[in-house]
């Protein structure tokens, strides 16, 4: 007998390491494993950070984010945060997953373990709950099941979608949500399994060339919420586009504009400019705020966007490239909005500042 | 294991971190020395100290891999160099050699770095 199909295996891919050039040897060492330390590289989204995606100044875990007791020493308390709103690691990750029940049931469970777990560690915190945004019925169904939870302040899905999220397809969820009163995240992510498409050429190669792509998601969701009329059927809505980048919206919104005022007539429900839809429930946050050498030029285009008023804080503690306030290149004199007053606006369930803070 | 001789300078600290024996070749220590975060490195042997400040945007410089890289090729080759003499800073991962300072992929940048010597037979001494 000749048994042509027999799987041996490596009981974790350090058996590897020995053999690899030592460039590609640190890959494995140090870099991206979704299925953690020792898993083989497998391309649940098809760029893994080389390095890994985690700051390595926290903890030797391979998810820093674990650990509560760092968190509050190296952010919560070390930058005097008053609330930080968890958006969890993996979990949007269930938007890649083929089987929308699958995907639904571990929303659900995370969605039940934050306020479990999460929530009782600290009164900062407040909670993103997650929706697998391909199964629209039952993602509305658990907003409402568990949307008016009064530490809940918003609905997060992954920036990487099977399609532009002002597709009808996805309405259930976003009227679920502005019954709920919560605005609507989509955070870097999702890029791959059944969201096959989220570099509008198709498949970039590298991590870094890819990453500061990715905010090709942001433009398509923004324009695509816009044309679809989200904004005219839930006026009290608000999308919020996280860690997508910040400078590409000003000019993506002239476009828009442009385009607008010739062909109006393909979407006879808007009834203002793309900018000001935009201005009125497009919010942004700032990480990673890009770089430039003159940082005059990236506040120029701050401006145009009426930065001081749209755009939102964020750390992305405990990642890679995070932003550190005290670093920060935004107007001085908008900061006190920018680090705090417009997350307030946005997200009605934080309680109010306390006197002098 | 390599004494180095320290050049004096009029005005400066000594702070004795550790013993050779305690620091193998590799391995690295955070110290507060007068108030200043200090990463002392044993590098094949040689010890380093830099600001664990890094000059990018103020990250944790020497809590980062201590490591190699890739040289820059003409013809899409892998060139691995640097053989654990670099540190990516610990935040964004930029690649800074150990004994100089040096950044990468910025030559204006540097990371501050402090004299080390090896003094009383075995006393590993920062200068700052």
């Amino acid at each position: 007998m000749i048994d042509c199909d027999v799987h041996n295996s490596w009981s974790t891919t350090d058996e590897l390491l020995p053999y690899m050039d030592p460039n590609f040897r640190d890959y494995l060492v140090r870099g991206e494993l979704p299925g953690g330390r020792g898993s083989f590289p497998h391309a649940h989204r098809p760029w893994l950070h080389p390095e890994g995606f985690m700051r390595t100044d926290l903890t030797d875990d391979y998810w820093p984010g674990a650990n509560y007791e760092v968190m509050r020493e190296k952010l919560l308390d070390y930058y005097d945060i008053d609330f930080a709103i968890l958006t969890s690691e993996e979990v949007i990750e269930i938007s890649t997953l083929a089987n929308p029940y699958y995907a639904s049931a571990l929303a659900k469970a995370h969605n039940d373990w934050m306020v479990d777990t999460w929530l009782p560690k600290d009164d900062r915190f407040k909670l993103s709950m997650v929706v697998a945004p391909q199964d629209p019925k039952g993602a509305a169904d658990e907003i409402r099941r568990i949307g008016d939870h009064p530490d809940i302040v918003q609905v997060l899905v992954s920036s990487g979608s099977y399609r532009p999220y002002g597709d009808p397809f996805y309405h259930p969820i976003w009227e679920a949500a502005a019954e709920m009163g919560l605005p609507i995240a989509a955070h870097l992510g999702g890029q791959g399994g059944v969201n096959y498409n989220p570099i509008g050429c198709g498949p970039t190669t590298f991590y870094w060339e890819t990453h500061a792509m990715l905010c090709e998601t942001g433009m398509a969701h923004v324009a695509s919420m816009i044309a679809h009329g989200v904004f005219e059927k839930w006026p009290n809505l608000y999308f919020v586009i996280i860690e997508c980048g910040v400078s590409w919206l000003p000019g993506i919104l002239w476009r828009l504009d442009a385009d607008y005022k010739a062909l109006r007539k393909e979407t006879p429900w808007l009834k203002r400019l793309p900018s000001e839809y935009a201005r009125d429930h497009i919010r942004l946050t700032t990480q990673p705020l890009e770089q430039p050498k003159n940082k005059q030029h990236l506040w120029s285009v701050l401006e145009a966007i009426d930065g001081e008023n749209t755009l939102l804080f964020a750390t992305d503690y405990p990642h890679w490239d995070f932003d550190d306030p005290t670093q920060i290149q935004i107007p001085p004199a908008w900061k006190d909005k920018i680090f705090d007053e417009n997350a307030r606006k946005v997200y009605k369930r934080l309680s109010p500042r306390r006197n002098g803070k | 294991m390599t004494d180095q001789v320290a050049k004096k300078r009029r005005s400066h600290k000594q702070f004795v971190v550790c013993k050779v024996a305690d620091l193998s070749p590799g391995q690295r220590k955070i110290v507060d020395l007068d108030g200043k975060c200090i990463g002392l490195f044993n590098i094949k042997g040689q010890f380093y100290a830099l600001l664990n400040y890094c000059p990018h945007n103020g990250g944790a410089l020497c809590q980062g891999p201590i490591t190699g890289t890739a040289l820059p090729t003409e013809d899409y080759e892998f060139v691995y160099s640097y053989e654990e003499a670099l540190v990516r800073c610990g935040w964004h991962g930029w690649e800074f050699e150990i004994a100089t300072g040096k950044c990468l992929v910025d030559t204006k940048l540097k990371a501050k770095t402090y004299q080390v010597t090896v003094e009383n037979g075995g006393d590993v001494v920062v200068h700052i």
